[in-house]
């Protein structure tokens, strides 16, 4: 009797079909983080002739890439490491990289939903539009910006072991981008500390959203900011991955 | 790959295991026939779980061969691991899904078409038919049990390895559990199972290795263990009831203190 090793598009797609079935399951928590942006835009409507619709719904979307690269795909791979889910799968004839590939598609999918959401509320609520070219544009520099929080998330499974302190750790790193990002890129006067912000995590994604919103003011500056966020992701992903653990027992 | 009673269908070789200066496997060799239950006993910390770690694929160890249905699990992996069904000791599925999606992805993943017949099936023959849309954690353990082992077999695997499978588990449960051990030992699948049962061992198992300190002491039947050994010192002070029973054996070979 010849052993049969499944096809890797079947066994992907059995892995989807659960991954997906997980996520609409605990829909709580992706509805929350999909609403904390929805709420931000709506509560900036005021600001919009100051700094304009691209920086809000830029703003926004920023926010939510880092809710789902930190809250959401750090948090599930941590629990179901601590759980021993991987572990079963892993003892299937299942290639490791589908486990991760299956997860980061849904991840992807969040990412697209996340983009349409603050559209569709910038739209709706702050009657914010912007051409066609740019809302497509948009939709793929997101892709970038989520591989960059997705990768930060990748970094902190594969530095911590614990579910627990992974839930904090994130938790702290959302804290601090949100209110050095959004609070400090606003607020702060400093230049080097502007700067900073502008270069960081955060100013990077919110760079290149905000430029392919208006595809006609993308710069040389919105091209290095590009670069950086293609950095920050391939150097956290690499260090992540590198450092990741299948089980954390 | 050859099924028949008797042929090989799990082979170790010369298997060493380290955790940096720490030798947890010696240079341990067995193999596991079609048809067979084979036991792999220790105490706490003797080498048991990782040399099934080992088996699984789950960790690399620093030398040795093991070969499953003829598939060496170095350069074929994925045949090999398709080749085998496995019980992990804390086998955890995603909590959101239901027992019936459980089945539904593994059976997928092992590339076994499933018909809402066959799963209808499936969960009638573990008595979990009015459980499909229960969650995991929801069951017994005796349940939880029972779907791990189907899940494990859902793809007719040559080799099935169960570690410490009954663990936890009521009489009644236990019993049943070596039922359906046996009923897969019948259909000429190889199973390797590790238990600190040596009640279990005695009752189930064709041919047990007593493994300690990552070596391996003996292998044979347990009876053939017992009567080798009845005559030991050792043998004779563990006795408590004046019946050599399989126990006394193994707490005759690998001493009485308590591991960690």
């Amino acid at each position: 009797m010849e052993t049969i090793v499944p096809k890797t598009s079947a066994v992907l797609s059995s892995l989807l079909r659960a991954d997906f079935t997980t996520q609409w399951r605990n829909r709580r928590s992706s509805v929350l983080i999909l609403l904390v942006p929805v709420v931000i835009l709506i509560s900036w409507k005021g600001l919009i002739s100051m700094v304009g619709g691209p920086f809000i719904l830029s703003s926004c979307i920023t926010v939510g890439l880092i809710a789902i690269g930190l809250m959401g795909y750090s948090n599930a791979i941590a629990r179901d490491r601590d759980k021993g889910i991987f572990q079963r799968l892993r003892v299937t004839p299942v290639p490791s990289w589908a486990i991760m590939m299956s997860r980061l598609i849904v991840q992807l999918v969040m990412i697209m939903l996340l983009t349409a959401i603050v559209f569709i509320a910038g739209y709706y609520f702050d009657g914010i539009r912007i051409s066609a070219g740019g809302y497509a544009l948009t939709f793929f520099v997101a892709i970038i910006g989520g591989a960059l929080y997705l990768g930060l998330g990748q970094l902190i499974v594969g530095l911590l072991m614990s579910a627990e302190t992974v839930n904090s750790t994130t938790r702290l790193v959302y804290f601090i981008f949100i209110m050095v990002g959004m609070v400090g890129g606003l607020l702060i006067e400093n230049k080097s500390l502007k700067n900073i912000i502008q270069w960081s995590p955060y100013g990077s994604v919110k760079d290149i959203l905000s430029a392919s919103m208006e595809p006609s003011k993308w710069s040389n500056h919105t091209t290095m900011a590009l670069l950086a966020t293609i950095a920050y992701a391939i150097v956290f992903s690499f260090l992540g991955i590198k450092k990741f653990k299948w089980n954390s027992k | 790959m050859n099924n028949q009673p008797g042929s090989s269908i799990l082979e170790v070789e010369g298997l060493n295991v380290s955790y940096g200066s720490f030798k947890a496997v010696k240079n341990v060799s067995f193999n596991v026939r079609a048809g067979e239950i084979f036991g792999l006993l220790g105490p706490n910390g003797a080498g048991k779980t990782s040399t099934l770690s080992a088996v699984e694929g789950l960790l690399k160890p620093q030398s040795g061969v093991i070969t499953v249905a003829g598939y060496d699990i170095k350069k074929q992996p994925l045949h090999a691991r398709a080749s085998m069904g496995v019980q992990l000791q804390a086998t955890s599925f995603q909590p959101e899904l239901t027992i019936a999606e459980i089945i539904k992805l593994y059976a997928g993943i092992y590339g076994v078409p499933l018909t809402a017949e066959k799963l209808a099936a499936i969960l009638q023959d573990i008595k979990l038919e009015e459980s499909a849309t229960k969650r995991f954690g929801q069951l017994s353990g005796g349940q939880q049990q029972r779907i791990s082992l189907v899940i494990s077999t859902i793809h007719d695997p040559a080799l099935v390895l169960l570690d410490e499978p009954t663990s936890g588990l009521d009489p009644q449960s236990r019993r049943q559990l070596w039922e359906r051990i046996e009923g897969i030992r019948e259909k000429g699948h190889g199973v390797l199972l590790t238990t600190h049962s040596m009640e279990e061992a005695e009752a189930v198992c064709d041919r047990v290795a007593i493994i300690d300190h990552g070596s391996v002491i003996i292998i044979d039947t347990p009876q053939i263990i017992i009567e080798r050994h009845r005559n030991d010192p050792a043998v004779i002070t563990a006795s408590r009831k004046g019946k050599i029973t399989l126990e006394d054996v193994f707490i005759g070979l690998t001493g009485r203190t308590v591991r960690a």
